[in-house]
Parts: structure tokens; C-alpha cells; sequence
């Protein structure tokens, strides 16, 4: 790590602390030792069988990065394009056909780097990956791709002109000593324990973890557990849920990523539960794909809550294998549809159902009482009927009577009735306003003030709604 | 237009008291003498649904105790009721206070009383002799068969016969005469027919039918096609026709519009599973049956209802691509 030190604090740490030499490129000996040979032969005027390298691994682990130092070190200069900018066939063949065939004017020689190349969609950019393979097959200059899953089956022509580089995700250990020498770096008081627990939320993230520490260290000066806990973790919580769905949905190589995204997520499970299941859909196409993952989802459903009520919470680990791997090792047919998430709308609805319920419930418990059977059978048996009395009853005045005899609220004619229920509060105010007359006519004669009763019963209708029970 | 309040007729033409039940005579005559001698054995009610099991015993009371018979009976429901720690709770307290006047005991009425396990009925045994001295049991239940031979051997036992269909019919008449409605004579037929011989689903349908106008056999059919939420059924033809993506939405519609339950959804599930209604291959309704009734079990145990039940939709969309529906 050079220990340059600049004032602007405006550099973000992950550009100031790049590795800038091929040693500084930190747990990824195994890619060097292929990748700097291979350059080597290009320079020495050897062009390689394959004359394009896929550097593959999870985000932040240094892919770019030892491209770049390569590219320092050998005096390269450093054609970078985007592929997810540029991805149709015309494009591809204009812009890298064009760097295929550049010299360099100041430099040693040129070197492409094609970022994301797993971002191209087969579908929409059709042909795209055929014109790249037609590129590298006739290059002048080496080229260098990035993708963290190069396993998809439509990469497949470009593996087979590609070496295959692959990088590792940096150790707990490795990713703390980096940050500590940033730290030190920026004369910054660390402890320890808080480096960890950045180090700890990255999943062996460089980028990410370096972003933290900025973020904890210019926003409060130092670095503890207690403020990082509090900032990593609330800047966290949106970016999480994404990066947690996505190894799930995309299929990780290995079943323990898939796992492990759901059971360090910073969601509860049963918060993560609710987005997987309102996702799936969303995600998943084919029918023997999406059965399998519900199943899976279902199965944990089933062991949390075995966990929950038997308090056996050794067995919430299964809960984790199934909504994390096992959804993720359901997707066998199809591929990843391309759909946005969704914010869940289970737990949305959630109090809406809540309520419908209690409502429902509430009836269950009158009427129950009084046609002198259980509230499974009032709900089952007497509801339905009830419902299709409220809402087809030629006369209103009947679903009303029935619902000044049995205190039925709002809430209840409401869902008894649905769209009719105006209707049929308005027929309860008229039956009300009847009632109060015939009262009236029996103390007739004693009233003196005819007129405020009057008011009164106005003001009765008018608050119709609050007033159902008597 | 008159401000009377209009009850539900399955209240409303409920017999008060033994003299009004027309129908179960060997029933009602054995009654009859427990009154006349202001004293009572456990009993045990079994019969058919709406055969007017919980009916005779409110009569009973009725006439034992007079109009305010109610106070001096705990009135429980197997179904309702929280496990045996509760039932025993409740009759503890109940057993507590003062027995009327000329009667020595007061009664515990435990409907659907063949819904407990036979843990729970064991422990129910024990309470029934415990506060047999103040109390007298009416357990009532669909299948005798699930009652516990040391509870049946405690009580005297009443068989309810299912109600023929001369006896629904005339007491519905009398209700329609009585109500002043119009109605076709073959509409009773229908009902009796849809209600399968069960009296409150009987009165039920009559009731709602009368006020749509003119009770006649396709009114009869329309109220009871009214009451069955046909949202299970379309859900289910929508997840085996492979549009799962509605059949989902619907689900979500059913439980929030409704209500209802995960297992309410299962059960009605359950009922269309093996409808002719309902297009998928017969050997795919057994399978189907087969995951359903895992999803239930899990369902009972208390699991996500959304959830299960999205993957039995899966399920069921995932088998008819196989099969080919």
C-alpha cells in the first residue's frame, strides 16, 4: 500500500489506496501467475493461443485492479470499455474491432478491458458474444474481460477462446491488515474490533469494505465498534437486501454462498422469507423451477416454525439451508428472469389482512352465541350465507335489520356486504330515525321540545356510522 | 316501512322448548321425563349435523331451569376452546357459583365435543367426575365413534336420526307461510336436496333466497352458488391451466377479502380438489390430494399459510406442464 498521503478528502479511498504495482494486488498469486506470463508473451512479440483472458470472481476482490497495475508496471495503455455499454453486435464490432487494431502512440502497447462482460443479455444483444469471439480470434492487442458469474451457458463460446483467471475473495485477516494500513495511513485511530466487523460485513469485498471505513472515519473522525456498528450497519440495510437476493437468485457456484447470504443478512429471516417468496415469481420462469423453489421455501417455512414453537432453535439452521440454497439449487431449467425486486407486498398487506380477519373473527364470536353452534361452523356455513343476504337482498331494510339485531358495526356490514354497505347504513339511519319517532310518539305528549329532538335525530343519521350498537 | 328488528330464522324459529320440537320423538319423550323428575344423567347428544342436537339440549335447559336458563349453563365448544387447560378453567369457575333453586347441579353443554383428542377426553373424564356432584355434562358430538368408551359409558346416550325430508319441508313452509313469502313447492325440494338433510344450512338458504323475491328452484341455486366463493375454484384452473402469476394473485385476494384462514383456503381447496369443475387428469387429483394434505398438515402446525400455499399453486402449475393438461 503507498503511503501517499493527499489532503483532499474529496479522493474516495478506493481510488487513493489502489494497488498501483502488481506485488500491492493483495491474495490473488494464483491469477498473477497466470496472467503476468501471458502478458509477457504478448510483449515479447508471442501472441498467445488465446488471445483473451476472463478474470472471474465476486465483486471487489481486485480484478480491475491487477489489470491496472499490470498496465503500470509494463507501460500499457488501457482501452477500457463497459460491455454492458456496449453490447450490440454494431457496436461491438465498431468500437472493440476498432481497439483490436490500435497501436500506441506513447506506450509500449495497448491492452482492452472489457468490464462485465456477464452483463450482456443473450437475448436482447443478439450476436453480441459472436462478434467478441470473431474480435478475439484476429486481435492485435491482448484482451482482458471481467464477470463475476462466468459460468453462464451463453458465455460459453467466450470461454472457449479465453484463458480462465480466477480470483479469490480476500481473508478476514487479509481485509483487516489492509485496513488497518490505510488507518495508519490516515493517522486514524482504529480499533480493532470495528475493523473486523467491517471486514466482517464486505464477505471479502475490498471495495466495499474500504468504502465503509471512509464513510465511519470522515464522518466521525475515528473508527469504533460502537459507530461502525451503528453506520455500517444502517448504510447497509438497503444496499443488503439486493446483494442478499441476488445470491440467491443467481445461482452462487456453491451452495454455502447461497446459505450464507440469507443467514448473515442484515433482514430477519422471516422478514427475508417474505421478500424471497414475493420475488420468486418474479425471478423464476419455468414452472419446474419456481415449484421447486416454493417447496424449498415452504420446507423452511415449516422448520422456522417448528423452531419457533417447539423453542428447538438448533433447527433454524435448516431454515437457512432452505430458503438460501435451496431455493437458489431450484433453478434448474431456466434462467434468471430479468425483472426488478419488489418491495414485499405480504408484509404490506399484512395488517390489512390482520384486520379483515379480526373482523371476521369478531362476527364469529356474535353470531356463534346466538345460532348456538361453533365459530368454525358460523364461518364456514354462516358467513357465506350471510354475505349473499348483504349483498343481493333486494331490500335493503333487511340486511339493516338484520344488523341493528345483531350489533353489527361498520366494519362487520362491511365485510358482509362490500360495495353495498352504503346502502345499507343508510337503511339502518332511516330504520333508526323510525324507531326514534315511534319512541317520540309514545312520549309525545310529555316532550316539550319538539324541536330539538329534531336536531337531534339529524344529528344522529349523520353520525350513523359510530353509532351501531345499542 | 317498519323498524322491526330482523333475525336470523335459524334463530328466530329455533323451538324453545321441548313442546315446540316436532321432530327426533324417541329423543324428545326420553327428555321429557328428566324434566318431570328435576334431575338428569351425563348425556351424551350424537347424530348428523343440524339434526337439532344443540337445539334439544338449550330445550332442555330450558325447561329444567325457565327463561333465564342461560346463566346456569357453560355453554363451550370443543372447537372453539384452547385445549383442555381452558375447558377445565372455565368449569372450575363455573362449578364455583350457587346452583338455582329447586335443581342441585347446573350444566356444562361441550359441543362438537368429538373434535377433542383422546388425551384431552381423558382429562375431560376426570372433570365430569369431579364436579359430577354440581354438575351435569351434554357432550355433543357428529361421530360417536370419536368419543372415548369411559366417557360413553358415563353418559346416557342419545342417537339424533337424520331428519327425513317431509320433516325439512314442512318446517321450512311453515317459516315461508309464517314470513308471508311466495314461493314454488319444488324450491323446498332443492333446498332439501343442497342441505343434505341439515336443518340450519336448510334455513339458511331459505332465508337469503326470500329476500332476493319469489323462493323458486333457480333462486335456491343462485343463493347457494352466491355463498360458495367461487374464487377457490377459478385460483385453482388458473394455477393448473400454468398461469401461476394469477393464481398467486387471486390466493392473496381470497385471504385478504375474506379473511380467511390458511386452512379455510386448504379446506375449500380440498372440496374442488376431485370436482368435475376443476379440469386436470384424474391420476393428477390423487397427487395433488396427496400434497395438499402435506401443505394442511403443516399449515395445522402453524406455517406461513402464504407460502404453503404458493407451492402447492407451484405445484399444481409445475404437474399439468408435465402432464401435458
Amino acid at each position: 500500500m503507498p503511503p501517499i498521503r493527499t489532503r483532499s478528502s474529496l479522493v474516495p479511498w478506493v481510488i487513493k489506496y489502489r494497488p498501483r504495482r502488481i506485488d500491492e494486488v493483495v491474495n490473488q498469486d494464483q491469477a498473477k501467475k497466470i496472467l503476468v506470463p501471458w502478458i509477457k508473451s504478448w510483449l515479447a512479440g508471442r501472441k498467445p493461443e488465446k488471445r483473451a483472458a476472463l478474470l472471474h470472481g465476486p465483486p471487489g476482490v481486485g480484478k480491475t485492479s491487477l489489470v491496472e497495475a499490470i498496465a503500470g508496471e509494463f507501460s500499457l495503455e488501457v482501452v477500457e470499455l463497459n460491455a454492458s455499454d456496449y453490447r450490440r453486435r454494431s457496436d461491438i464490432e465498431r468500437i472493440v474491432g476498432a481497439a483490436a487494431r490500435k497501436r500506441s502512440m506513447f506506450k509500449k502497447g495497448v491492452l482492452i478491458l472489457l468490464d462485465e462482460v456477464d452483463g450482456i443479455n443473450p437475448r436482447e444483444d443478439a450476436g453480441g458474444i459472436e462478434a467478441l469471439v470473431s474480435i478475439i480470434k484476429t486481435t492485435d492487442n491482448p484482451i482482458i474481460m471481467t464477470a463475476n458469474d462466468p459460468w453462464k451457458d451463453f458465455l460459453r463460446p467466450l470461454r472457449d477462446v479465453s484463458i480462465m483467471v480466477e480470483f479469490k475473495p480476500l481473508t478476514l485477516t487479509q481485509l483487516v491488515s489492509l485496513l488497518q494500513r490505510i488507518c495508519d495511513a490516515e493517522k486514524l485511530e482504529c480499533e480493532r474490533e470495528a475493523l473486523r466487523y467491517i471486514a466482517e460485513r464486505s464477505e471479502g469485498d475490498v471495495r466495499a469494505a474500504i468504502n465503509d471505513l471512509q464513510a465511519v472515519a470522515q464522518g466521525y473522525g475515528r473508527v469504533t465498534i460502537s459507530i461502525v456498528r451503528e453506520v455500517v450497519r444502517g448504510r447497509e440495510k438497503s444496499v443488503d437486501i439486493w446483494r442478499t437476493l441476488n445470491q440467491v437468485f443467481y445461482k452462487p457456484r456453491y451452495a454455502w454462498i447461497a446459505r450464507k447470504a440469507v443467514s448473515q443478512s442484515e433482514k430477519d429471516y422471516e422478514e427475508l422469507l417474505a421478500w424471497i417468496n414475493d420475488n420468486l415469481p418474479r425471478k423464476y420462469g419455468e414452472p419446474g423451477d419456481v415449484f421447486r423453489a416454493w417447496d424449498a421455501l415452504a420446507r423452511a417455512t415449516t422448520f422456522l416454525n417448528r423452531a419457533k414453537f417447539g423453542g428447538r432453535w438448533e433447527l433454524l439452521s435448516y431454515v437457512f439451508d432452505l430458503m438460501g440454497a435451496g431455493v437458489a439449487y431450484a433453478r434448474q431449467e431456466g434462467e434468471v428472469l430479468k425483472a426488478r425486486y419488489s418491495y414485499p407486498e405480504k408484509i404490506r398487506l399484512l395488517a390489512q389482512l390482520r384486520a379483515k380477519r379480526e373482523v371476521r373473527e369478531k362476527l364469529a364470536e356474535i353470531l356463534a352465541k346466538r345460532v348456538l353452534t361453533s365459530k368454525s361452523t358460523v364461518k364456514n356455513e354462516v358467513l357465506p350465507i350471510l354475505s349473499a343476504i348483504f349483498k343481493n337482498a333486494k331490500d335493503p331494510t333487511k340486511p339493516a335489520q338484520i344488523a341493528l339485531a345483531y350489533g353489527l358495526d361498520e366494519k362487520m356490514i362491511e365485510y358482509l356486504a362490500g360495495p353495498q354497505k352504503h346502502e345499507i347504513v343508510r337503511a339502518i339511519a332511516l330504520l333508526k330515525k323510525a324507531r326514534a319517532q315511534e319512541k317520540s310518539k309514545v312520549e309525545g305528549k310529555s316532550s316539550k321540545k319538539p324541536s330539538r329532538r329534531g336536531k337531534e335525530q339529524k344529528k344522529t343519521q349523520r353520525n350513523v356510522g359510530l353509532d351501531f350498537y345499542f | 316501512m317498519s323498524s322491526a328488528l330482523e333475525l336470523l330464522w335459524v334463530e328466530k324459529y329455533r323451538p324453545k322448548s321441548l313442546d315446540d320440537i316436532v321432530n327426533q320423538k324417541e329423543v324428545v319423550e326420553r327428555l321429557k321425563v328428566f324434566v318431570k323428575e328435576r334431575n338428569m344423567p351425563h348425556l351424551l347428544f350424537a347424530g348428523p349435523p343440524g339434526t337439532g342436537k344443540t337445539t334439544a339440549a338449550h330445550a332442555l335447559a330450558h325447561d329444567l331451569f325457565g327463561e333465564g336458563y342461560r346463566q346456569f349453563m357453560l355453554e363451550l365448544n370443543a372447537s372453539d376452546e384452547r385445549g383442555i387447560n381452558v375447558i377445565r378453567e372455565k368449569v372450575k369457575e363455573f362449578a364455583r357459583s350457587r346452583t338455582p333453586g329447586d335443581i342441585p347441579f347446573k350444566i356444562v353443554l361441550l359441543d362438537e365435543a368429538d373434535n377433542m383428542t383422546s388425551d384431552a377426553q381423558q382429562a375431560l373424564r376426570r372433570l365430569m367426575e369431579l364436579y359430577s356432584s354440581v354438575t351435569r355434562f351434554i357432550l355433543i358430538a357428529n361421530y360417536p365413534s370419536k368419543i372415548i368408551d369411559p366417557i360413553q359409558s358415563r353418559c346416557a346416550f342419545f342417537r339424533f336420526q337424520p331428519l327425513r325430508k317431509e320433516d325439512v319441508v314442512e318446517r321450512l313452509r311453515f317459516i315461508l307461510e309464517n314470513e308471508g313469502v311466495d314461493y314454488d313447492e319444488g324450491a323446498l325440494d332443492a333446498i332439501y336436496e343442497i342441505s343434505e338433510g341439515d336443518m340450519r344450512k336448510a334455513i339458511n338458504v331459505l332465508q337469503a333466497a326470500s329476500y332476493i323475491g319469489r323462493v323458486t328452484v333457480d333462486q335456491v341455486y343462485r343463493v347457494v352458488g352466491m355463498a360458495k366463493p367461487k374464487e377457490v375454484r377459478d385460483m385453482l384452473n388458473a394455477a393448473i391451466s400454468g398461469d401461476f402469476t394469477t393464481a398467486r394473485s387471486m390466493l392473496r385476494k381470497i385471504m385478504i377479502e375474506y379473511g380467511m384462514s390458511g386452512e379455510d383456503v386448504a379446506r375449500q381447496l380440498h372440496r374442488e380438489l376431485f370436482s368435475s369443475d376443476v379440469k386436470m387428469p384424474e391420476e393428477m387429483r390423487v397427487l395433488a390430494a396427496d400434497y395438499l394434505g402435506e401443505v394442511h398438515f403443516r399449515l395445522v402446525e402453524g406455517s406461513d399459510d402464504d407460502i404453503q400455499l404458493s407451492a402447492f399453486l407451484a405445484w399444481l402449475a409445475m404437474m399439468s406442464k408435465r402432464l401435458g393438461v
